[in-house]
């Protein structure tokens, strides 16, 4: 029942291939990076299937599970930060509260911690939010960071220095 | 940005996006992603199946089996350069192969022609459907032995034929799975008056135990109901266009079957996610289905190399009914061969077993 030998041919995956194998791995996880950085999963959700339909179309340029991966989380991160941006701007005009559940069936209780993590996360200014989402939710590294938001690694730094430092000051104060 | 994970800051942040990340569970969008993928494909992304066929040949079925190869035999299409729905339009109208090389494929000879009742399901440039197979059960006694497993298989043309086809004549991509329709031949499926009609040429020769060969029916109902998308209709089963062939030496074929319920068939605990053969990063989510006493499953991770063992338990979603689990497992680089098990509530055996072999980065 073992394989002794398992030579790997990614390179030689068709798109369709590559979208099956790709999807199985992380289309989980890119939905709920999408959500956590708009606090919406049906927009997630669709932003990660266009994603993914991208994604199809250019392996013959990406060729390679990792690259298509990049490929992905920069597509995931920057249609996210758009959106918000956009929603941001629609916000102003017309007040309302962005959807906070995930759905009202999967609403699980969240623990007090989480709450207030997530509470104190919508006090940042976008950028800093998002570099937050990528460094403790997509464990990524600065260099990472940078090229999924176009942006150098230096300013990484500095949204990640700044919004620690205010996400302390209102945690503690929530504490 | 892995070099402060000590901070209790860092802890804090971690554990509470990860917590609110794992709130979400997305539905299965493969399917519409594929569809739309399709939709807007151009021919200069085509690449040839010749090379799949290849590198599976070399003995990486497993990595890429879970996409079973079509082989060369002209039995199917072997390419995307199949005609889509609308250019297939008689009855012996199966699309031509153009696939180069060595596996060019040679035309296929003429469907049946499908009897005055029924029609044959419209061909697709490509469909994911499932495939059952048949998985013994470990330590059990009490019958059925065996139970359904089910894996994925992109198809082209007609999804419930190609289903079919792939059960009948090729390996399943899991080595454990297995199935007794080898050397079947399929014709032709079709519908009419509520009835599903799966036409061989030639059906299975083996003789099976009664219960075996009732489960071993229900592998071909369940596939042609999955790939239909329908497991409403009843499943006529001909050969040559006429029915009332004994099955495995068991089954009577002289009506329609009608699907068994999943408890009773399918396997109590398998693993959908990775799959066999894949390449992983770690932490790997191990996810998949069980129908568990209290909900328990039983996991193990084997290094194959350093026989390195981890193991533990998770929950289902929902005791006693088939229902989602997932279980993170951390890896070292090397092939490991992952577990899932449910134990007998009377004597602690395990009774039932999915495992996957994996290489983690």
């Amino acid at each position: 029942m073992v394989y002794e030998e398992c030579v790997t041919h990614e390179s030689s995956w068709d798109a369709d291939e590559a979208l099956t194998a790709v999807y199985t791995a992380h289309y989980t996880s890119l939905v709920r990076l999408g959500a956590l950085l708009l606090r919406d999963t049906g927009t997630a959700e669709e932003i990660v299937q266009d994603a993914f339909v991208a994604m199809h179309g250019r392996w013959n340029r990406l060729r390679d599970p990792h690259q298509a991966l990049a490929y992905l989380r920069t597509a995931v991160v920057n249609r996210c930060r758009s959106r918000q941006r956009h929603l941001v701007v629609v916000d102003k005009h017309t007040p309302r509260s962005l959807p906070d559940e995930p759905s009202a069936e999967h609403a699980v209780l969240r623990t007090a911690e989480t709450d207030r993590v997530i509470e104190a996360m919508r006090t940042l200014p976008e950028k800093q939010r998002t570099v937050m989402v990528l460094r403790y939710y997509g464990d990524l590294s600065e260099a990472e960071i940078a090229e999924a938001m176009g942006i150098s690694r230096g300013s990484v730094k500095s949204h990640a220095a700044r919004a620690t430092k205010s996400l302390r000051q209102v945690l503690e104060q929530s504490l | 940005m892995n070099d402060h994970s000590n901070d209790p800051f860092d802890e804090l942040m971690r554990r509470a996006l990860a917590e609110e990340g794992d709130r979400i569970e997305p539905a299965d969008a493969l399917p519409e992603i594929r569809a739309r993928a399709h939709a807007q494909r151009r021919p200069a992304t085509r690449r040839p199946w010749v090379v799949t066929a290849g590198a599976a040949a070399l003995g990486t079925a497993a990595a890429i089996g879970a996409f079973t190869v079509l082989d060369d035999n002209g039995k199917s299409a072997t390419d995307d350069q199949i005609a889509g729905p609308g250019t297939t339009t008689s009855a012996s109208g199966v699309p031509l192969s153009t696939t180069p090389g060595p596996t060019t494929a040679t035309p296929l000879p003429p469907t049946v022609v499908p009897s005055a009742s029924g029609k044959p399901e419209p061909a697709v440039k490509g469909a994911l459907v499932p495939v059952y197979w048949l998985g013994d059960r470990v330590g059990v006694t009490r019958e059925p032995t065996v139970r359904l497993y089910r894996t994925w298989a992109k198809v082209q043309g007609r999804p419930a034929v190609e289903a079919v086809r792939i059960m009948t004549s090729k390996q399943p991509p899991d080595p454990d799975y297995y199935s007794v329709w080898r050397g079947a031949e399929v014709n032709s499926v079709t519908r009419g008056n509520g009835v599903v009609t799966v036409d061989f040429n030639q059906l299975p020769k083996t003789r099976l135990d009664p219960a075996v060969a009732d489960v071993a029916a229900q592998q071909l109902i369940y596939t042609v109901q999955g790939a239909l998308g329908d497991s409403s209709e009843q499943v006529q089963i001909t050969q040559q266009g006429r029915p009332g062939g004994m099955l495995f030496g068991q089954v009577d074929t002289s009506r329609p079957l009608s699907r068994a319920q999943a408890a009773n068939v399918q396997a109590l605990v398998w693993i959908n996610s990775p799959m066999d053969g894949q390449i992983t990063k770690s932490p790997v989510t191990v996810e998949g289905i069980a129908a568990a006493y209290e909900a328990t499953v039983n996991w193990r991770a084997v290094n194959l190399k350093t026989r390195a063992t981890q193991q533990g338990f998770t929950n289902t979603k929902e005791g006693q009914k088939l229902s989602p689990f997932a279980v993170t497992l951390k890896l070292t680089p090397g092939q490991w061969r992952i577990e899932a098990y449910l134990i007998s509530a009377e004597d602690g055996r395990i009774t039932d077993t999915d495992s996957k072999t994996v290489i983690a980065k």
